[in-house]
């Protein structure tokens, strides 16, 4: 079966720039690879060979083995409202004023319509890997959490209880204000709402078995997955990043490697400006030198702490935006090749 | 910048829980009362504040600066109680679940929840200033269109009712103002500029200020001909950086730039420098 590869980190450290560089390195290694990403910028994903939201992986024209996808979450939701209810349930759950709502507002909705899609593309073997590029999270590992929270959500108390207790797709009326709970509620938004919602909220239940069998699955590919932590040195990515460190293990595989971005040669801690530099070029090359020092600290210290990998991505002024200048961010990487990721 | 409350937002990684800390403690070093909120579950402003983490309860960080963080089966527990007017006597924690299960469908109420917590500090006679930490740019429309969005849904009820005034006190840029922190590069300038145009669009909240974060100065000079190895590429990435910025900038309507900081260990450093550039301005 297809091996999932999950890039994870904070938000704004170029996951999705390291998602499409590996997905490259590994296409040019003749591994059919799929990169699976959320939101990527318009030159990247120009470069990746996708267009539009939503579509079905296409392969790279200018290297057949790269294929992309681009996640568009409220399109996955009706899939899935399609997959797990009655075909009757699910015509009224996509077209219901509230399914919108709760699929945005579940913490971790993109993350689960994400997992879904990886799981599809997975289990369709059409490829050697699937990288996913995780989408951002409120800080954490949402993304490996999201199938069991929302299924424990759907099937839990809560829902059961607001619902009446009877069983998914019965639905029945009864006079809702009579429960004393449901009294206040009723007061503060007005029957005609609650009402409706708990009719939705009939509906939502009977997605409960499929999802809760699908959250299993799931949660299989997680702990089969190879993952990769990617941060820059800068202090709150770095937070993150150990964060990950110490959860992965617990629900998928502990990081095969922390990916540094935005990381200054080592040479430039010694780079002394030559005399006669004007004061504030001078004053400019000191503080690039220093910066690299730090970041070589903070590195050593990870690697230290976590006894982990450490692959290093050079600081590009500007964004890459073809293949080769994607392809050669990691190209020198030992770690993020096949080989390295034991693949 | 003068109002009492201001909601900083902004793309995810650009800097804006160190913006909400900074803004939050250069005007306690002038002497105001000033209380931070972290509206997320995430933990940024905890940490450029020098914290763990922080609590529903106010804790005081430093002579004059307050922190908290709006955590939502609290918030709604106060919200049922002195907004809604949920009865002392009533068992809360059933009405609060059933309440929150139905927020959760509905549009506008989880948020009015959260944003309406806000807005009471901001409206309280505790604080000279209310800096809340908001959701990132992609989430930040449903809080702040919360009030409208209650009021066109729902018919009675009394929720309706409390939505009036946040929605007035929200809309007022003499009382109220969004910070949008942004990065001179690619993926959040264009983000930014969207948001823009929605929130002109939709007249919800005054932009107090545009604020890019990570900007480096001119490089000063180019290095001279015939130099080579670190010097001469530590050059040419600065001003490939400079130049990449100054064309995003362009694209913005900025009021304020922030430094590139060289060298910081720390995210609790990270605040108290922007706090010291934000001093000098």
């Amino acid at each position: 079966m297809s091996i999932p590869i999950l890039v994870t980190g904070a938000g704004g450290v170029g996951k999705t720039t390291v998602s499409a560089a590996l997905g490259v390195s590994l296409a040019r290694q003749g591994l059919e690879t799929l990169v699976l990403t959320v939101d990527p910028a318009k030159r990247l994903a120009s470069a990746l060979g996708v267009q539009h939201l939503g579509g079905e992986p296409t392969a790279n024209p200018d290297l057949p083995t790269l294929w992309a996808a681009m996640l568009d979450a409220d399109s996955s939701w009706d899939e899935i409202a399609k997959r797990h209810a009655s075909p009757e349930a699910a015509a009224r759950l996509v077209n219901n004023e509230f399914f919108r709502t709760i699929t945005r507002h579940f913490p971790a909705s993109q993350s689960y319509a994400a997992a879904e899609k990886m799981a599809d593309y997975l289990e369709s073997n059409k490829w050697d890997v699937v990288i996913v590029d995780t989408p951002p999270s409120a800080g954490g590992i949402e993304f490996f959490t999201a199938p069991t929270e929302l299924s424990d959500l759907i099937g839990g108390r809560l829902f059961r209880w607001i619902t009446g207790g009877s069983l998914p797709g019965r639905r029945e009326l009864y006079n809702l204000a009579a429960r004393p709970a449901l009294r206040v509620v009723d007061i503060a938004l007005g029957s005609d709402l609650l009402e409706r919602v708990t009719m939705f909220l009939f509906d939502l239940r009977t997605t409960y078995d499929g999802l809760r069998a699908r959250a299993k699955e799931i949660e299989k590919h997680f702990r089969r997955s190879i993952t990769l932590v990617v941060t820059t040195a800068e202090p709150a990515p770095v937070i993150e990043a150990s964060k990950f460190f110490q959860a992965l293990p617990d629900v998928a595989q502990p990081p095969k490697a922390v990916i540094f971005n935005r990381v200054l040669p080592v040479a430039w801690e010694k780079a002394e400006a030559p005399d006669g530099t004007p004061r504030l070029l001078a004053r400019n090359l000191a503080l690039w030198a220093r910066e690299a020092r730090r970041q070589e600290q903070v590195r050593d210290e990870f690697a230290a702490r976590y006894r982990t990998n450490v692959a290093q991505i050079g600081w590009q002024a500007t964004a890459p935006t073809d293949l080769d200048a994607l392809g050669s961010l990691i190209a020198d990487v030992p770690a993020l090749t096949a080989k390295g990721l034991g693949l | 910048m003068n109002q009492r409350l201001l909601i900083v937002t902004g793309k995810g990684g650009v800097g804006k829980s160190a913006v909400a800390a900074a803004l939050s403690i250069q005007a306690a070093r002038r002497g105001r009362r000033v209380l931070a909120i972290g509206m997320t579950e995430a933990d940024g402003l905890a940490f450029h504040l020098g914290l763990e983490r922080l609590r529903y309860s106010v804790t005081e960080v430093r002579p004059g600066l307050h922190a908290m963080a709006i955590n939502r089966p609290e918030a709604l527990d106060e919200y049922l109680r002195f907004q809604l007017g949920v009865p002392k006597l009533t068992r809360i924690g059933p009405i609060a679940r059933a309440f929150d299960a139905l927020a959760s469908a509905a549009p506008g109420i989880r948020e009015t929840v959260t944003i309406g917590k806000v807005l009471n500090e901001a409206r309280s006679n505790n604080w000279d200033l209310v800096v809340a930490d908001a959701p990132p740019s992609g989430q930040i429309g449903s809080h702040l269109r919360a009030p409208r969005t209650i009021s066109e849904l729902v018919g009675t009820g009394k929720i309706r009712e409390q939505v009036r005034w946040m929605h007035d006190h929200m809309a007022d840029p003499a009382r109220t103002g969004l910070i949008v922190v942004t990065l001179a590069e690619e993926l959040p300038a264009v983000e930014t500029a969207e948001m823009l145009e929605w929130l002109d669009a939709e007249e919800l909240i005054d932009v107090a200020a545009v604020i890019s974060n990570r900007i480096l100065e001119p490089l000063g000079a180019s290095v001279p001909v015939g130099t080579t190895g670190a010097v001469q590429e530590a050059a040419a990435l600065h001003a490939g950086i400079y130049r990449e910025q100054q064309r995003w900038l362009k694209t913005l309507p900025v009021d304020v730039q922030l430094p590139f900081l060289f060298g910081v260990t720390g995210p609790a450093e990270v605040a108290s420098r922007l706090a010291d550039v934000l001093e000098e301005r």
